[in-house]
């Protein structure tokens, strides 16, 4: 939930809070003022009747016989039985009719005491109808309700705008912030704020991405410096074990064997170096990206300068090169992510096995799928099989070796990228692997 | 034959002076841009071995220097960047091939001799090694008169250990030598096993059955022995 909605919403349920406790309250409120007014109306017909008794006491029957005061109220007249405390009021609300001719029982306010005339104490009812001012009560407490309520909404309506309005830069944060995918990628700055949490965060997060960004170049920096600068040393490993290796002929067959794990070592360390290069060169951007390249032609030369290794596995090759995918980007580049891909696939494959390669798509969308019937991708690389230094732990191939710098699908990664491909890997029914490249 | 071997790092330098003088080359060598720069200026060399990453300069102002004046000359870089733009320029500026680091002598060797056949338009287009002689310009291969039927990459195998006879050549620089340095190299040693089997096979077929040796399961030699000569 966005944050205004949050505090709209807080807002709002507050002021529904408050609304209905106020409801509660003026209703208790109205009806209290109602009745203690009726309770004072009644007390002030007591009296009367009182000094008019006191004065005349012969009124009595003339008041008894005619009962009412007026047309909302009425009073009754009778002997004290004792029933109720002589000389108090004693007031109540209650539903009854004053004749037979009404339907239905009405809401009175009665007071019920006792009144002293000719020596006699009588007990005196006077009622008076509520309804009458219930309705002046109702009324009052509807349109102050009404009022409240439509203060609310407006207060509601208000707020939403004015929120929206203050917090629009920090929205505008949010949505860049969504946007970033990767921080290396990101040069744009937060804009400068007039609201102080805004600016501060502004100010924050622009010192981190550069933070980011600067630690990035420099690792890239470094790596591509490193792998750079190892390569001649390895260079002088390498050949001083040849030179050892070329005299094999008066040495025993460890320090042969020796030699040779020296200089396969230093060739595989420089593999790694230069692997790590020229994925650092893609990271870094040092390529241009301005050839036509065809991709069913890369594809015919890498199968070319791997077919020694498909010929000899015995691997059966089915082409479907129904559509011609013609991509801008770097040839050299285009080549190498093919190639591994291809390699990988011959890698896997067992002997006597096929490979699909396929080229589909509708123009928009074009897709270059190799798959081969290998083991496919072991369930805890699924979701790793682009990083870099990935291996399958105990994935061997037929000849019981783990192949590989475990760099080969991370550069594919990385030349995708810079290319703005897609790529994709899945298990093809249980027999082998299928990699997808999306143009 | 002259040769001139530009390069900064003195161990390197050596082992290839060393090789050089082995292949009968008359040996100069400079270790900075300066010095270099000195050594073409005053001679012409007929090889030029050029590591592009000098600590003083560009090794390809070197490579142009060395064109202009001497164009017969064959420049032959050396260099760390495994970088194809280096290789493209290098190669429009007249160089005539080009090794990225770390490369196997045995590898130079090859090199070496096929860019100066090339250059020198050489035409003697047979090497032999004892009864084996092979025609550079055809995948033609006959011992003892015999003619062998061999595939493109036994050919290449046969050649690169004729060219370097007598020497141990590990398998991971074969592989290399034939597949370039992108083959993951212990997916590829064992094709080489392949290749050699049916390559044996085939020499045995023609009479020559011990002509390559197998050096402790690291590599292979092709002897040969002066008294077969």
């Amino acid at each position: 939930m966005k944050l205004n909605n949050k505090i709209l919403l807080c807002n709002l349920i507050l002021s529904v809070g408050i609304f209905l406790l106020t409801a509660i309250g003026m209703y208790y409120l109205v009806n209290d003022t109602v009745y203690d007014e009726l309770d004072n109306h009644l007390l002030q017909h007591k009296t009367d009747i009182v000094n008019q008794v006191t004065a005349d006491p012969a009124s009595l029957n003339q008041i008894q016989r005619l009962g009412g005061l007026g047309s909302y109220e009425w009073v009754e007249i009778s002997r004290y039985e004792g029933l109720i405390e002589a000389k108090v009021n004693n007031f109540a609300t209650l539903d009854t009719m004053r004749s037979a001719s009404e339907m239905t029982p009405k809401a009175y306010r009665q007071l019920t005491t006792t009144l002293s005339a000719n020596d006699t104490t009588y007990t005196l009812k006077i009622y008076e109808e509520v309804a009458a001012w219930q309705n002046i009560s109702m009324t009052i407490l509807l349109s102050v309700l009404a009022g409240l309520l439509i203060w609310i909404l407006l207060l509601y309506l208000v707020n939403q705008m004015v929120f929206s309005r203050i917090l629009t830069p920090f929205y505008d944060t949010i949505d860049t912030l969504e946007t970033i995918l990767y921080p290396t990628d990101f040069d744009e700055r937060f804009p400068h704020s007039n609201t102080y949490e805004i600016d501060v965060l502004n100010r924050a997060l622009n010192t981190m991405m550069n933070q980011i960004r600067s630690s990035f170049e420099d690792q890239k920096k470094f790596i591509q410096n490193a792998s750079h600068e190892l390569l001649t040393p390895l260079s002088i490993i390498r050949q001083k074990a040849e030179k050892i290796l070329s005299k094999s002929d008066q040495l025993d067959r460890q320090t042969v064997e020796t030699a040779n794990e020296i200089q396969q070592t230093a060739v595989r360390l420089s593999r790694l170096s230069n692997a790590l290069l020229l994925i650092t060169r893609v990271e870094n951007k040092q390529y241009e990206l301005d050839e036509q390249v065809v991709i069913t032609d890369v594809t015919n030369d890498v199968l070319v300068e791997l077919q020694d290794f498909i010929t000899l596995k015995n691997i059966t090759l089915v082409k479907d090169f129904s559509k011609e995918i013609s991509v801008n980007g770097n040839k050299e580049l285009i080549h190498s992510a093919i190639y591994n891909v291809l390699q990988n696939a011959v890698k896997f494959s067992p002997p006597k096995s096929t490979i699909k390669i396929a080229t589909h798509g509708n123009g928009r969308q074009n897709e270059f799928t190799v798959a081969d019937q290998g083991p496919g991708i072991p369930e805890e690389l699924k979701n790793s099989l682009f990083d870099r230094f990935k291996k399958g732990n105990g994935h061997m191939n037929e000849l019981g070796q783990n192949n590989g710098t475990g760099l080969g699908l991370s550069l594919v990664k990385s030349i995708c990228k810079l290319h703005g491909f897609g790529y994709h890997a899945e298990n093809k029914n249980g027999t082998g692997a299928e990699i997808t490249l999306h143009f | 034959m002259r040769a001139l071997i530009i390069e900064d790092e003195p161990l390197l330098n050596e082992e290839l002076e060393e090789q050089l003088l082995e292949e009968k080359f008359n040996v100069d060598s400079a270790e900075t841009f300066r010095e270099a720069e000195k050594l073409i200026s005053g001679d012409e060399y007929d090889l030029v071995l050029l590591d592009l990453g000098l600590p003083d300069g560009n090794g390809l102002d070197l490579l142009r220097m060395i064109k202009k004046y001497y164009e017969d000359t064959v420049v032959l870089i050396l260099t760390a960047r495994g970088e194809v733009e280096d290789k493209v320029k290098g190669l429009e500026l007249g160089s005539d091939d080009y090794l990225a680091k770390p490369f196997a002598m045995t590898e130079l060797r090859a090199r070496i001799h096929a860019v100066l056949r090339r250059r020198f338009k050489i035409n003697e287009n047979e090497i032999l090694a004892g009864k084996l002689h092979l025609n550079l310009n055809h995948l033609e291969v006959t011992y003892d008169g015999r003619s062998l039927e061999l595939t493109e990459t036994e050919y290449k195998i046969l050649r690169y250990l004729v060219l370097n006879k007598n020497r141990t050549i590990t398998r991971i620089a074969l592989a290399e030598h034939i597949w370039g340095s992108k083959i993951d190299d212990r997916f590829s040693l064992d094709f080489i096993n392949s290749h050699m089997k049916n390559l044996r096979k085939k020499l045995g077929e023609a009479g020559a059955t011990d002509l390559i040796e197998t050096v402790y399961g690291v590599g292979y030699k092709l002897e040969v022995h002066e008294t077969q000569q």
